[in-house]
């Protein structure tokens, strides 16, 4: 078997034994990006260079015995909105093509540590608005199971370049569930950890109450690596906690929930299958199932797309040709920052600023934004409430399998709905996992999302690689080169 | 939804915008602001101030008031558009 396909653990025992080098592993990683990139679009810049170098270093410190652990030598792809030093973060944005940051993010100064290595940077929806990655201002990225289809977003470059074996793992960021959706249109395990248990300094800001980074694997045990390799109390981030996990059972023992609301209309038979055959299987273990109701859930695309915009037309104020990024010129500073964003910033964006701008106006404040505020709170007594009776919620991932590129991009909200069952985990900073369970009529993958209450990350990933050893997915996208 | 004034908004956003844009985003916006009055159902406590910070509600942790590194002066200006002597250089406020 390629090295490519392997797991991290896999791969680590390899470099333990001697038996494969990191420097291997990179040529057959560059091998997979030279031939799938010019028909993907997973990434926005390739590292080659620097990875070489990188990789003989780890391969030294295999040969002598010195590595640093399980991410020594793994290279990871990072989106494009998470900051490498001296290298360029364009949030696949006009506005910031040409931005090369002069500090590392805190999860980039911990894979350091690790020594892993970065392939490049991916793709995704401009400054992460977008369910699709189509809102690039780079070009789209499409999925490698069919490259007529979406690979969901917006961290879908991350989502493209681990599917398509040019990275063994990817970061993302999950905002409204930017991370889970793209892995399961790909065929990937997607990890959204708790809010604050991964720091956010130095991902660019979209909206700083939901945005948290994870990541998008082939399976559960490497997302479990990554995640405890990049989580911590960071004092660069304000709303960064201490990770004291909470153990919560994840044998037999524990309750399953199943999202009444999340199974009723708007969502597909096909993903709806998906459900029901994970439960029947859990069922046969000796899994205790109930159905849960969360009325409020329904409402969790309205809460959402006012605190987002809110969030975000607040931090993308941020662009206005002064400090950095792109500058058009006008007579006055107001008019050269008013020209600057019209030129810089692209549809979606603009959409979501307005909308914001407009949430917090005067005289529509407590209309819009407070009362979305508002909703929240209960939004979030309801999970509390309903985590006292079980221990996990499971709902699909998404309503449909993947859709195909130009379906939904001259419907907004129809775009929006899509991230209907990922949103309410950011409402409520649960930890939240997408595992891959099965392909749609038209091959596509479909995946099964698992919750549970804050701070049990570790206890979800247990549960959610009981579930991926029953369903035995297999990740490699059919038609493409394996 | 009456009310909506894509210009001011605009104008409050810092974003030129050309008739065109104009148009296409009121329609989205009217769409979008009316899907969001479905929340004006809900029966909700209008008493509190200070909603939340933290998803988590957390108390949010306060760092050391203590010097440490950060970007130099040079790096702080490397992505600047436009600078002189060290300092961000702008357009005149007024014409």
């Amino acid at each position: 078997m390629e090295l490519k396909n392997l797991s991290i653990r896999q791969l680590n025992n390899l470099f333990v034994d001697k038996k494969a080098k990191p420097s291997e592993l990179y040529s057959d990683i560059f091998d997979a990006s030279a031939s799938s990139e010019s028909l993907l679009h997973a990434h926005l810049s390739l590292f080659e260079e620097k990875n070489l170098e990188n990789a003989k270093k780890s391969d030294k410190r295999f040969e002598k015995g010195e590595s640093t652990g399980l991410l020594d030598g793994i290279p990871i792809a990072i989106k494009d909105n998470i900051n490498i030093k001296g290298e360029l973060t364009t949030c696949s944005s006009k506005m910031l093509s040409n931005y090369r940051s002069p500090y590392n993010a805190t999860v980039i100064e911990k894979l350091n540590n690790e020594n892993a290595l970065y392939t490049g940077k991916t793709n995704l929806d401009e400054f992460a608005m977008g369910s699709s990655t189509e809102n690039s201002a780079f070009g789209l990225t499409k999925n490698p199971w069919n490259t007529d289809y979406v690979p969901g977003g917006s961290s879908g470059g991350s989502a493209a370049s681990v599917s398509a074996r040019s990275s063994i793992g990817a970061l993302g960021s999950d905002t409204g569930g930017s991370i889970r959706q793209p892995a399961a249109f790909c065929g990937l395990v997607g990890f959204k950890p708790t809010y604050g248990t991964v720091s956010r300094y130095g991902l660019i800001a979209f909206a700083s109450s939901l945005d948290q980074i994870g990541p998008i694997t082939k399976n559960v045990d490497d997302a479990r690596i990554i995640y405890n390799a990049i989580s911590g109390h960071d004092a660069l981030d304000a709303t960064s906690i201490d990770n004291n996990q909470i153990n919560i059972p994840f044998d037999k023992s524990a309750k399953i929930g199943v999202i009444k609301e999340l199974m009723e209309d708007g969502i597909s038979d096909e993903s709806r299958n998906e459900v029901s055959k994970v439960l029947e299987n859990l069922k046969k273990q000796g899994y205790q199932i109930k159905e849960v109701s969360l009325p409020l859930i329904k409402l969790s695309i309205s809460i959402y797309y006012l605190i987002a915009p809110a969030e975000c037309s607040a931090n993308l104020a941020r662009f206005d040709g002064v400090r950095y990024g792109l500058r058009v010129e006008g007579k006055t500073s107001y008019e050269m920052m008013q020209n600057t964003r019209a030129e810089g910033f692209g549809d979606e964006v603009k959409r979501r600023i307005l909308l914001g701008t407009y949430a917090l106006s005067a005289g529509y404040y407590d209309e819009y934004y407070g009362k979305a505020l508002r909703a929240r709170k209960k939004m979030i007594d309801e999970f509390s409430n309903i985590f006292n009776d079980v221990d996990y919620l499971i709902s699909p991932t998404t309503p449909t399998a993947a859709f195909k590129a130009g379906e939904k991009t001259s419907n907004p909200l129809e775009m929006y709905m899509s991230d209907l069952c990922t949103i309410p985990a950011n409402l409520a900073g649960l930890p939240a996992i997408s595992i891959p369970t099965g392909l749609s009529k038209e091959k596509l993958p479909l995946g099964v999302q698992i919750m549970s209450k804050p701070l049990t990350d570790l206890s979800l990933l247990n549960f959610s690689e009981i579930i991926e050893k029953e369903v035995d997915f297999n990740t490699s996208p059919e038609g493409l080169e394996k | 939804m009456s009310d909506f004034d894509i210009k001011n908004i605009a104008k409050l956003a810092s974003i030129n915008l050309s008739a065109e844009e104009q148009e296409k985003l009121t329609n989205d916006l009217s769409i979008i602001l009316e899907h969001v009055q479905a929340l004006s159902s809900l029966e909700l406590d209008t008493n509190i101030e200070d909603v939340f910070i933290h998803p988590l509600e957390k108390e949010l942790k306060l760092v050391e008031d203590i010097e440490i590194d950060s970007l130099t002066h040079e790096e702080a200006l490397s992505n600047a558009p436009e600078s002189k002597d060290g300092k961000f250089v702008v357009p005149p406020s007024m014409e």
